[in-house]
């Protein structure tokens, strides 16, 4: 198939917790800040939209989106929502992009929002914790940081990593966000460490499961993102020098229950005996695969062809682990591409310039979508203007990479993402 | 398609003859939504209800209501494929290899021992968790099987957990079981031995001492 697939816009409201905005308010506002950027777009232009919104829990209220629908006045438009766990948002955007790639359509809005301030953070955990398989492991006191955790403890162990590594995740991306002052991480309390957070700023946070602490940790938040999905055609015609090609997309599965990843038939199958384990997440290999090879990028060469990525870091670990399922490094090399910082501002492939998920905060049903939005701003060199300064501009980048993310890597999605 | 074995049946009558659910139901009342208070700030004309939402709620085990049965019972029951031998608990009710096609599982009792694939020190957890920080959360190969099950594992100082080691299977008294996977925990097996001290065992308790205290701040 020939017809290529734009983002053609995008925004995102703050994140925080708490916030003071209803769902259909943060819609609105994301939709109004489109308009700024992009003045030919306008409602009348939609034809199809896909809602991205995890948990009916946090908002008491089933079906939500049709409260959204109706109140930007789209009735007689199609509309579905898409509910993936923390791929939520990366999975809504592969909607979008089948329904404008299969030529169905030619504009279609992707919008997703989470209002998890509706409740206090454990009983928030505990909410999340529901996604995982609730027979075995919530009632036995499990959430997902305990899950990710048990994986990542494995990991350091079998890769020779230590919680200093994992940490310089967690600054890399607190520290970018500082720019940003959508972010949770610029809003909160944390105003106190701007730039200048540490290593030991972040092994001296209070114990979540280890070796997670409190800062290797992403956000709870309250927020919404939209995102503008179009035929490359009306993107030259409306949004031209402000667009970019979705040019690799991939979306794939694993168990739900990590203890089930030991010996999985069809991951031997695919990738030999062993794998992967409890300490990889084969998911985010198999739809990064997928989309390389629809991009026509070589995996090997993929850290070189990459410029800048947006990478779901719900926890410093899972973030480090994503590093070698992209391919970027194996395990003989991890070491040293996290030691070097080739994923910091000044390295080879920026990660997380946005603040990603610790930085940013994670409203679940929005998070996929701001990932695309922030990549989107770098393609189209919106960033100094959407930021508050240009230190966390990615200059002249050609190919960014998104990935969103669920469950203990239930179900990961990854898109490569390019300038015209 | 009636004589497909890999059909689960569908019982069309159950007539439960053991009941217990006064045991665990006592006294709670079922509300369902429940507005019970609001917040207002007049400055920024913000207005915030407090919504209390609580209910009973049924859980069928169904097809893995053996594996409940069991619990109750203080035994462990798995499954197993008749076609390629592979073992699992948490118990699959069809085999997960694509050549098996679907193909039904066997019940099998399982030995009440295991071995340690990974663990944490939880530190934080969800809301009716918090009292008991902090725990180990082990996932533990149980009886050979192909897949590893997370629960807690008790019986020592949480830093001194290690990959490998042997556990078995303890049972909450059996007037405290609920047919859940928290009527067991795990423990070192009998003769296990933590090893010495270590800078890495050092840090975890460093760690969890401050979580000690935070627990015993809340009463």
């Amino acid at each position: 198939m020939t017809r290529r697939v734009c983002i053609a816009g995008g925004a995102v409201t703050p994140f925080d917790y708490p916030m003071h905005l209803e769902p259909e308010s943060m819609v609105a506002n994301c939709i109004v800040e489109t308009q700024q950027d992009i003045p030919d777009f306008h409602l009348r232009d939609l034809q199809f939209m896909v809602y991205s919104h995890f948990s009916v829990h946090f908002g008491k209220q089933l079906c939500p989106e049709w409260i959204v629908h109706d109140h930007l006045g789209l009735v007689g438009l199609p509309h579905i929502r898409i509910e993936n766990g923390g791929n939520t948002g990366g999975s809504a955007l592969y909607g979008a992009f089948l329904a404008v790639k299969s030529g169905l359509f030619d504009v279609v809005g992707v919008a997703g929002w989470e209002t998890m301030d509706n409740v206090t953070q454990s009983q928030g955990s505990e909410f999340i914790a529901l996604a995982s398989d609730t027979r075995y492991e919530a009632l036995a006191g499990g959430i997902y940081p305990i899950y990710y955790a048990a994986m990542a403890y494995k990991f350091m162990k079998e890769h020779g990593l230590t919680e200093e590594d994992f940490a310089l995740a967690a600054l890399k991306n607190r520290n970018n966000a500082a720019d940003n002052e959508k972010t949770q991480w610029y809003r909160g309390e944390y105003q106190q460490y701007k730039r200048d957070l540490t290593v030991d700023d972040i092994l001296k946070s209070r114990l979540i499961s280890y070796p997670l602490k409190r800062y290797d940790c992403c956000l709870m938040s309250r927020g919404a993102a939209f995102c503008l999905v179009t035929s490359e055609e009306w993107a030259k015609k409306n949004a031209d020098g402000k667009y970019v090609v979705i040019d690799g997309a991939g979306l794939s599965s694993c168990t739900i229950r990590a203890g089930d990843r030991l010996a999985f038939p069809a991951w031997t199958e695919m990738y030999g005996k062993g794998y992967p384990d409890m300490t990889e997440f084969a998911a985010c290999r198999r739809s990064g695969e997928v989309a390389y090879d629809m991009a026509g990028i070589e995996y090997k060469r993929a850290v070189k062809e990459v410029d800048v990525a947006e990478i779901h870091d719900a926890f410093s670990s899972s973030e480090t682990q994503i590093y070698k399922a992209l391919h970027w490094c194996d395990k003989d090399s991890i070491r040293q591409f996290v030691r070097e910082k080739r994923t910091f501002m000044e390295g080879e492939l920026p990660v997380n310039p946005g603040g990603g998920l610790m930085g940013y905060g994670h409203p679940v049903g929005a998070t996929g979508i701001m990932s695309a939005v922030e990549c989107y701003y770098q393609l189209t060199d919106m960033i100094p203007k959407k930021h508050r300064s240009s230190k966390t501009y990615v200059r002249d980048a050609d190919v960014g990479l998104v990935n969103s993310h669920a469950g203990t890597g239930t179900s990961i999605s990854n898109f490569i993402l390019r300038r015209p | 398609m009636t004589g497909d074995k890999r059909l689960h049946r569908i019982p069309d009558k159950v007539e439960y003859d053991q009941r217990h659910s006064d045991d665990f139901r006592g006294d709670v009342k079922e509300v369902g939504f429940h507005f019970c208070g609001y917040d207002y700030d007049t400055a920024e004309e913000q207005l915030k209800i407090y919504l209390h939402y609580d209910q009973l709620y049924y859980w069928k085990l169904a097809e893995l209501s053996k594996m409940g049965k069991g619990f109750l019972d203080g035994q462990l029951w798995g499954t197993k494929c008749p076609k390629c031998g592979d073992k699992f608990f948490p118990p699959r009710v069809n085999c997960w290899n694509l050549d098996c096609n679907l193909e039904k599982t066997e019940w099998v009792q399982l030995a009440q021992k295991g071995v340690v694939h990974t663990f944490t020190i939880a530190g934080w957890s969800g809301k009716s968790s918090l009292k008991r920080l902090p725990f180990v959360l082990a996932y533990v190969i149980v009886d050979g099987c192909k897949t590893a099950v997370a629960n807690e594992l008790r019986g020592l100082k949480p830093w001194d957990a290690e990959f490998g080691m042997p556990v078995k299977v303890v049972w909450a008294p059996k007037k405290e079981r609920r047919a859940a996977i928290t009527d067991f925990h795990f423990e070192p097996a009998d003769g296990w031995k933590p090893g010495p001290m270590n800078p890495e065992k050092e840090r975890m308790k460093e760690l969890c001492e401050p979580v000690y205290e935070w627990v015993k701040s809340m009463q």
